[in-house]
């Protein structure tokens, strides 16, 4: 699970691009790195982070579906939907080293690089790139979350929907639509639809 | 003066005196008038200010009506941040909501901060970063699994100096809960039908 060596070029190729969105980084850098991380896999359903427990992982997406979502009487709701080159974890608890709110669950099998939280004190201390790269990935994830607070705040349900197809079409195939109606806060009923108006070309 | 920013930093990594003139040579000290706008809506956001007087909020117009997403007194850290960092346009408007004093820090000052010899400033500018990721998360957390009367309460029990201070128009809004139900819950809990204990 963990053995670099076994690492594919085409992973390691996705891993320099991954990184080369927040700073220019050199191959042996890269490599360097790496030392720090590890890769891993879950299969389809399986629970990556539980409720109660403390996360230790950051963790960068490079294939399948990682679901973050809280249970509310029972009731579980999709607050963030992961895929391919999307950075997942549960915040609060990493950061904050407090036991997490909220679960993450494997929607596909999934293949993450991921940053054990000694490890990326490690990383941030020794490897010279660290303490910057750190910085910027963590101001793209305020980014992204304010954008989705903003999102859920100011638009309609139409709009939400439309926003996330426009920019996830892809998604539509790939994740339960219960799921995906849950993430954008629309009833079922409300979700079908608006993927009957959207197939028939008649959401706008 | 600037107690409440040198006790936060202090509280995740340690800053020296020197360490801290540093910084305060790229603060800038800014005075607002009631209602004053520090950012507006379209505006690229060039400061963060730590508040060390006054209380600032942060909202954006859904239609007509104004959407609070932050209410910041003294000790808090506020601009509209993603904007800051993704140099895109601010999508909210910063307002102050009383008399109110600001440092504020520019992004051309803070750049020259992380690109000094000292690695220590990469490391403030990612707690500060830390910090407002937390907030949002919590605040995104809070507003799904807690019931009206759970947010107010947690409000209320971290924030009681702001219901005096802030319209309750405002803290409604900010809460996610309609004012009529603001005002009840304030009632039952002046009634101490809804128990509150206060934090700090």
């Amino acid at each position: 699970m963990n053995d670099l060596n076994n690492i594919s070029q085409s992973s390691l190729e996705f891993i320099a691009k991954y990184f080369s969105k927040f700073m220019v980084m050199s191959t042996s850098e890269v490599n360097e790195l790496m030392q720090y991380c590890e890769f891993r896999q879950f299969s389809r359903k399986e629970l990556i982070v539980n409720f109660g427990e403390v996360d230790d992982y950051l963790n960068m997406m490079v294939s399948g579906i990682v679901a973050k979502y809280v249970k509310v009487k029972n009731k579980e709701i999709i607050l963030q939907l992961s895929t391919e080159g999307h950075i997942i974890q549960s915040e609060i608890s990493f950061l904050t080293r407090t036991p997490s709110l909220v679960y993450l669950k494997a929607l596909e099998p999934v293949t993450m690089i991921s940053l054990r939280y000694d490890k990326m004190q490690d990383a941030l201390n020794y490897f010279p790139k660290g303490e910057r790269l750190g910085r910027l990935m963590m101001e793209s994830m305020y980014v992204k979350k304010d954008e989705r607070r903003y999102g859920m705040l100011s638009k309609s349900m139409r709009g939400r929907f439309i926003d996330y197809v426009t920019h996830q079409p892809q998604m539509l195939q790939r994740v339960p639509q219960k799921y995906l109606a849950s993430y954008l806060n629309i009833t079922s009923e409300t979700f079908s639809r608006f993927k009957l108006l959207l197939q028939k070309n008649e959401l706008v | 003066m600037l107690t409440s920013l040198f006790n936060f930093l202090n509280k995740h990594i340690t800053v020296t005196p020197a360490d801290f003139e540093i910084l305060m040579s790229k603060l800038e000290e800014c005075n607002f008038k009631k209602k004053e706008h520090l950012t507006e809506i379209g505006e690229m956001e060039n400061y963060l200010h730590f508040v060390s007087k006054g209380i600032i909020r942060r909202y954006f117009y859904k239609e007509d009506e104004e959407i609070i997403t932050h209410i910041v007194k003294e000790g808090g850290v506020i601009g509209s941040s993603a904007s800051f960092f993704s140099g895109l346009p601010s999508r909210y408007v910063i307002e102050a909501m009383e008399p109110t004093t600001t440092f504020r820090i520019s992004k051309s000052n803070l750049e020259s901060l992380f690109c000094s010899d000292n690695k220590k400033w990469e490391k403030v500018g990612r707690i500060i970063i830390s910090h407002f990721l937390v907030e949002q998360e919590t605040h995104i957390l809070d507003s799904v699994r807690l019931s009206v009367q759970q947010r107010f309460v947690k409000f209320v029990s971290e924030n009681s100096d702001l219901l005096l201070r802030v319209p309750q128009k405002y803290l409604a809004s900010y809460l996610n809960i309609k004012q009529e139900t603001f005002s009840r819950m304030k009632h039952l809990m002046l009634e101490k039908k809804i128990k509150v204990t206060i934090d700090s």
